[in-house]
């Protein structure tokens, strides 16, 4: 508790130095903004509701983007994961598409979706599914055959053999990909609304900017930052709670 | 308990005593060393001295603070009472010629060095000048039986070579003591009782002092001159036992001597009072 | 080196590649897409080859690859620097390294517009786009592996007498390099998307401004054109980044499998 307590002094130190620096310099300008001046913004940009609507927007594309981007992830894994030859034949195609930046698909999507929802999780899809479904392969890959032994000298038949042996043995490790997935979703989300989708906090973000309107700006990024940080932090203690065992191994993760 | 410790000290009168070694000053002396953790007490009132050359074993049950009294003995770390001497000076950090066994080996080692690489860390800490360094590190791979296996990782080496490689760089200190922590713990019986042999003929060949942890009782008869049973809770010392065995030591011979078979009784039953 | 058997798998996966890209000109040549969305590779290509003689490929292929690798220099100059002397200090690792973790979740690409204000659309806002977003990931994995040496090995260095500098040089630094290139690996892979970002919002050259415009100008055959490009960037340095792998931790036991 102390230790934590700790980790926040150097944050609040610095934000009380900026705000003794705005008021004795007393800056009036289009860059920054003095701290009780975005802590103003940031709840006036509350109550008239823009900051939530933008929000609602960028969690939406986020969430529908991870849903098919995880979604068929996991699938690909699964099938990859149990059928070795088929994962060897397609080492290729997945290993010069991997490499591609999830934004240089977006002229592609823009293309074909136009501005709005639809471009945005297009592109979230693409980032999250190459990490699940490699996650997920190796995830089924590492089920050690020790295990699928037991299995077999039990007698387990085969829909017992997938809930009872693999389901149990995957599940901490897919959901890890989820959880890594979840935040490229929301990097993904935002960035692709900066460059190019006028909609969600990313938007709004850049509107800020660009109208000099430099209070807003820093309570939206204050606020996307927050997001992000409340996002892990919600998954790492979910995946703590439901997985105690696997995530010792993880610690030092 | 002092009975059986009389009994046995009459069995053994004419026993050439670890004492009559010691004519001249301890190497290594300890006067009333305690350690406590806040109100936690780990070692009670150790009063023990190591004379030069002389092969010390260190026996007792678990939690007993073994390997606590040889990180107190190396200077890594403090006793909270007491004083520890070496060479008649407080021993308050690692001295240059002490040196450590560990136990576990693979964290011990430098897993990115290879076999050759290992040893010349200990040369390099030394200042020993590179153009001595690759004779020296080729002696002592052969000392330790590793010449084959100069250039490989500690990963690509067995249990048992990882640990000869750890002695060799200890050699590699030029050491007057060696601190052993349970050296043997983690291999099989064979390569174990290879180890014991090697060590003893190091050991005697340049006449180092040896200090060795071990709660294998067998173990600690057949290396030592003199055996400290510690008792736990706290760690405290209940015997200091002489082991009169001729040497060289045999690992069958020896082991069936009568004298052997009476300690390991004498020690079994010790450390059986506390499990 | 690699089994004839493993051999054959890769030609057989090499096959899949080719005949899926088959597939693709099948699609566009039959026009079951619309042209305007889905090129065939032949003419992804024709665009490539144009852009190769006319010399802009080279030039734009450079001023991404420029960018990134300018940025991910500084980020993991300062990473590196920045998060030994972080992890060494157990008062740092206290009192700075928290915020760190605070700062870490903000997606990077969300500083860009503030990055903008005080530099406007220019090559230097792109570069500390870049810095900022890479960094993270260096300093985070440089703390974590100067802070974990395992404490035996703290031991031997001080049964062995090594001086601070000998500590850090030949015991720390090589115990934290499987993080450190971990971190650079990482922070290469963000270091490319951010400048393909940053150059499509400020349309300062690049790949990045060349598929942003020809989307504009529904050019499709030109964005997979550039795609292709970045497709090849990143796994050329991913490749580069696994020889460096291979060759700095030959001494890693081979991960089982």
């Amino acid at each position: 508790m102390m230790k934590a307590l700790k980790g926040f002094a150097l944050p609040v130190l610095l934000l009380v130095l900026w705000q003794i620096w705005a008021t004795v310099a007393g800056i009036h300008s289009d860059t920054l903004a003095a701290p009780v001046d975005i802590a103003v913004a940031f709840v006036k940009g509350f109550s008239d509701g823009t900051i939530l609507s933008a929000t609602g927007m960028t969690l939406t594309a986020a969430a529908g983007g991870l849903l098919i981007g995880a979604g068929l992830g996991i699938v690909s894994g699964f099938v990859f994961g149990l059928l070795p030859p088929l994962s060897r034949l397609s080492r290729v195609t997945v290993e010069v598409l991997r490499p591609v930046p999830a934004v240089a698909i977006l002229p592609i999507a823009l293309l074909v979706f136009g501005f709005g929802y639809a471009m945005e999780m297009a592109i979230i899809a693409f980032a999250c599914f190459f990490p699940v479904m490699l996650l997920t392969e190796s995830a089924i890959r590492q089920i050690t055959p020790r295990l699928m032994e037991v299995a077999r000298v039990m007698r387990l038949t085969a829909t017992q053999r997938t809930f009872k042996i693999v389901f149990p043995a995957v599940l901490p490790r897919l959901f890890l990909a989820l959880r890594l997935a979840a935040g490229i979703a929301l990097i993904v989300s935002v960035t692709v609304e900066i460059s190019a989708n006028p909609q969600g906090l990313g938007y709004s973000l850049m509107m800020a900017g660009q109208s000099l309107r430099p209070a807003d700006m820093f309570a939206i990024l204050f606020w996307i930052g927050l997001i992000g940080w409340a996002l892990n932090w919600v998954l790492v203690r979910t995946e703590l709670k439901l997985f105690p065992f696997h995530a010792l191994r993880r610690a030092a993760e | 308990m002092t009975a059986t410790l009389h009994q046995f000290e009459r069995n053994f009168e004419d026993a050439p005593r670890a004492a009559a070694k010691t004519g001249r000053k301890p190497l290594i002396s300890l006067k009333g060393v305690g350690l406590s953790f806040g109100s936690h007490e780990v070692l009670q009132d150790i009063n023990v001295d190591i004379g030069e050359g002389e092969f010390v074993c260190v026996i007792g049950p678990s939690g007993c603070g073994k390997t606590t009294l040889l990180r107190i003995l190396s200077g890594l770390i403090q006793a909270s009472r007491g004083t520890v001497s070496y060479r008649g000076k407080a021993q308050t950090e690692p001295a240059s010629d002490i040196a450590i066994v560990f136990q576990d080996y693979a964290n011990a080692l430098l897993p990115w060095r290879t076999a050759s690489q290992n040893i010349s860390l200990a040369l390099e800490a030394a200042a020993t000048p590179r153009a001595e360094r690759k004779d020296r590190i080729a002696h002592l791979l052969e000392k330790v039986g590793l010449s084959k296996h100069a250039d490989k990782y500690p990963s690509e080496m067995s249990g048992g070579m990882q640990q000869r490689l750890q002695i060799a760089r200890c050699l590699a200190q030029n050491p007057s003591v060696i601190l052993m922590d349970e050296p043997f713990g983690a291999l099989d019986a064979m390569t174990r009782q290879k180890l014991q042999d090697e060590i003893l003929a190091i050991v005697s060949e340049s006449n180092v002092t040896a200090f060795f942890v071990t709660h294998d009782l067998e173990e600690a008869i057949y290396l030592a001159d003199r055996v400290i049973a510690l008792e736990p809770n706290p760690g405290r010392i209940a015997e200091l036992i002489d082991v009169p065995l001729a040497r060289p030591r045999n690992q069958l011979t020896t082991r069936e001597e009568p004298e052997f078979l009476a300690l390991r009784r004498k020690l079994f039953d010790f450390v059986l009072r506390y499990e | 080196m690699m089994r004839p058997i493993n051999l054959l798998w890769l030609a057989a996966s090499f096959l899949v590649t080719l005949a899926l890209l088959a597939l693709w000109q099948w699609i566009a040549n039959h026009g079951y897409v619309s042209k305007v969305f889905l090129p065939g590779p032949d003419r992804a290509f024709a665009a490539l080859t144009r852009d190769y003689s006319s010399g802009k490929l080279f030039t734009e292929v450079g001023q991404t690859v420029l960018r990134m690798a300018l940025g991910w220099l500084v980020a993991s100059a300062i990473g590196i620097g920045l998060g030994a002397a972080i992890g060494i200090s157990p008062f740092a690792r206290t009192w700075i390294a928290p915020t760190f973790e605070f700062i870490r979740p903000l997606p990077a690409s969300a500083i860009a517009p503030v990055a903008i204000v005080f530099l406007g659309m220019t090559d230097n806002m792109i570069l500390l786009l870049i810095a900022f977003g890479s960094v993270w990931p260096m300093l985070l994995t440089t703390i974590h592996g100067f802070s974990n040496v395992h404490p035996r090995l703290d031991e031997v260095a001080r049964v062995l007498r090594l001086n601070r500098f000998e500590r850090v040089y030949k015991i720390a630094l090589p115990a934290a390099m499987p993080d450190i290139l971990g971190g650079l690996r990482l922070g290469l892979t963000i270091a490319l998307i951010l400048a393909v970002v940053g150059e499509m919002i400020t349309v300062q050259g690049g790949l990045g401004s060349r598929i942003l415009l020809a989307a504009r100008g529904f050019r499709a055959p030109d964005i997979f054109a550039g795609v292709i490009m970045l497709g090849l960037i990143g796994l050329a340095t991913n490749v580069a980044l696994t020889a460096l792998e291979r060759r700095l931790l030959r001494w890693q036991p081979a991960p089982a499998t």
